[in-house]
């Protein structure tokens, strides 16, 4: 048969992690059980305070072999009660060694995926941090953790505006270099459906549309 | 010598699509690089705030034209996670024939218009000619040619269509045959094997480091798979081995990544024929659209403060997509939507890859790693 982890050992490695996770302070660290498929998963879900993020991330990387960052998302809250922004990490563990070599030649690592335990098994890791209201939304960056990271907090600072401590280099990535200076599309005063309006259903062919200075001259 | 900086791209066939690629060069030496993004950003993310769960997957379609299946599944999975739906497992059957069989497309097109960037282009003839047996199959199940908008919430369009299994195990085996054709092809030519052999090494817990994952790493000797390693549909039920391939001690270069793909179009055939014979129901037996044995009924309101997300092994690497629940009309849309494009995280490291080597290497280089510019950009 193909290659199946075991769900209990999953199960206890989430466990540990997300035990020595909520160790620190202002992190709560809980595990998820997902299923899609016919394979349970578990993964750990945390949030954790600004402040602690850092030291938080340093530990990871270092003590619990969290070697992948996959995504960083940016979310503007302008409604919401306890929060106006909030990052969310997407980190994973994934367990990747470079293959060793004999006499030169490479043996490819083949893992025997049913007896992993502990900091080899691969991990899902999700961590939620919020920020209070402010103009400059900022967390600390871990573009030096995970170069992975890098692009990611570029383009959150590009299309939400939240803005990573310490990161280098930081530019437009998917808008125009000259976008103006503030201007950041994902935060929830730019609105694509406005007055009730759609312009997708409401005025498909665009018969609607007038110029801007319809009515004013003749 | 001087050293200067020039552009490659916006219009360049290396691009694969339009981004630039800014070389700094000391003669023909490449001494640094800087990726310039953005040209084809079409703001998906924000649109999806504006639609409901159901419209999202016609533009997670649309976000790679070469792998569309694995995108909109990518997404379909996220938004499951989200609503909490329970899927058939005839369903979960049905998509990961979907899936693989635009696996092979995927890494078909990709052989296909890297023959041409390195100096081989009657490959590019013979690729096309197996892609489109692969998309005859996906358009029996998605209706259309490219962009198929075949899985729902909840499951799957259709059922598989009466007659699907027999033509698709013939073509399965005549494409296994055919693939021993490619690697005659490539293996024995020359002038392929000196400009990809040798050029653009990458060790993989680097790659892993800067966020690349896939066949990319496969190539360099581990096999590290989403699909077994963050289990989701019915892999686990299968046999299979993530195709890794024997790099050398510098770690995988173009060949090595030319590699991994042709034995990962084995693998996904192999697949594709291992599910059509487990299928539940079996894949001879037809359900009306809409039957639960092939849709779960799903919510169509997200309330606040939930979430979704789902890590998926797309063609090129691990995409994901993260959703927050709660946007207008009290939880209809989603409140952001989030996508992760391997490619995004991918060119930059390739970007890195090139230095050290020739400017004539970095067609080579490039092409190697499978850039989409269309998922890149969103």
């Amino acid at each position: 048969m193909g290659k199946k982890i075991s769900a209990a050992a999953q199960q206890k490695a989430a466990e540990e992690l997300a035990k020595a996770m909520s160790s620190f302070d202002g992190v709560s660290a809980e595990i998820d059980s997902r299923s899609s498929g016919t394979q349970v998963r578990h993964t750990v879900s945390a949030t954790s305070t600004p402040e602690s993020w850092r030291q938080l991330a340093e530990a990871l990387a270092t003590d619990h072999a969290v070697d992948y960052c996959s995504m960083i998302t940016g979310i503007h809250w302008p409604e919401a009660a306890d929060k106006t922004w909030e990052v969310v990490y997407h980190l994973m563990r994934t367990g990747v060694k470079d293959p060793g070599a004999i006499e030169g030649v490479v043996q490819p690592n083949i893992t025997d995926a049913e007896n992993l335990t502990g900091a080899d098994m691969p991990m899902e890791i999700q961590i939620s941090i919020s920020l209070p209201d402010t103009r400059e939304p900022m967390v600390p960056s871990v573009q030096d953790l995970w170069v992975g990271a890098d692009w990611n907090e570029k383009e959150t600072w590009d299309l939400v505006g939240i803005d990573f401590e310490g990161h280098e280099g930081m530019r437009r990535v998917l808008n125009p270099h000259e976008t103006p200076v503030g201007y950041h599309p994902l935060q929830k005063q730019h609105k694509l459906r406005y007055h009730g309006f759609e312009e997708m259903y409401d005025d498909a062919q665009g018969f609607m549309r007038k110029p801007a200075d319809a009515g004013k001259i003749k | 010598m001087a050293e200067m900086w020039i552009s490659m791209g916006p219009q360049h066939p290396m691009t694969h699509g339009l981004w630039t690629l800014k070389v700094k060069v000391d003669g023909e030496t490449v001494v640094d690089t800087e990726p310039d993004l953005g040209y084809i950003h079409r703001g998906v993310e924000k649109i999806c705030e504006a639609r409901d769960f159901t419209q999202i997957t016609t533009y997670c379609d649309r976000l790679c034209y070469a792998s569309a299946n694995t995108w909109s599944h990518s997404y379909i999975y996220a938004a499951e996670d989200l609503l909490g739906v329970e899927v058939p497992e005839r369903a979960e059957y049905i998509r990961l024939i979907a899936v693989e069989l635009q696996r092979i497309a995927s890494h078909l097109m990709w052989l296909g218009a890297y023959g041409p960037d390195i100096g081989n282009l009657s490959i590019m003839v013979w690729c096309l000619r197996e892609r489109e047996m692969m998309m005859d199959l996906l358009q029996e199940l998605g209706g259309s040619r490219m962009h198929y908008n075949f899985p729902r919430i909840g499951g799957v369009k259709r059922d598989l269509p009466h007659g699907f299994s027999q033509r698709a195990q013939a073509k399965l085996k005549l494409f296994l045959n055919r693939i021993q054709e490619y690697e005659a092809l490539f293996d024995e030519s020359t002038v392929f094997l000196v400009r990809s052999q040798g050029v653009g090494y990458a060790k993989p817990e680097e790659m892993i480091n800067h966020g690349v994952s896939g066949p990319n790493v496969r190539a360099a000797g581990v096999d590290y798979d989403v699909r077994w390693a963050h289990p989701y549909s019915v892999y686990s039920e299968l046999d299979w081995q993530p195709s890794v391939e024997r790099s050398s001690i510098k770690g995988a270069d173009c060949y090595d990544r030319y590699r991994v793909r042709v034995e990962e179009m084995r693998m996904s055939a192999s697949m594709v024929l291992q599910a059509l014979d487990k299928m539940p129901g079996g894949s001879e037996t037809y359900h009306e659209p809409g039957d639960p044995k092939i849709i779960a009924k799903a919510p169509s309101r997200a309330p606040e403060g939930t979430s979704g997300s789902h890590h998926f092994e797309d063609s090129r690497g691990e995409s994901m997509f993260y959703i927050a629940g709660g946007g207008e009309g009290r939880g209809k849309m989603p409140y952001r939507v989030s996508i992760r494009s391997p490619m995004f995280i991918t060119i930059p490291y390739a970007a890195k890859c090139m230095i050290g080597y020739k400017v004539a290497d970095i067609p080579a280089i490039m092409g190697s790693f499978d850039p989409c510019i269309g998922e890149t950009d969103r």
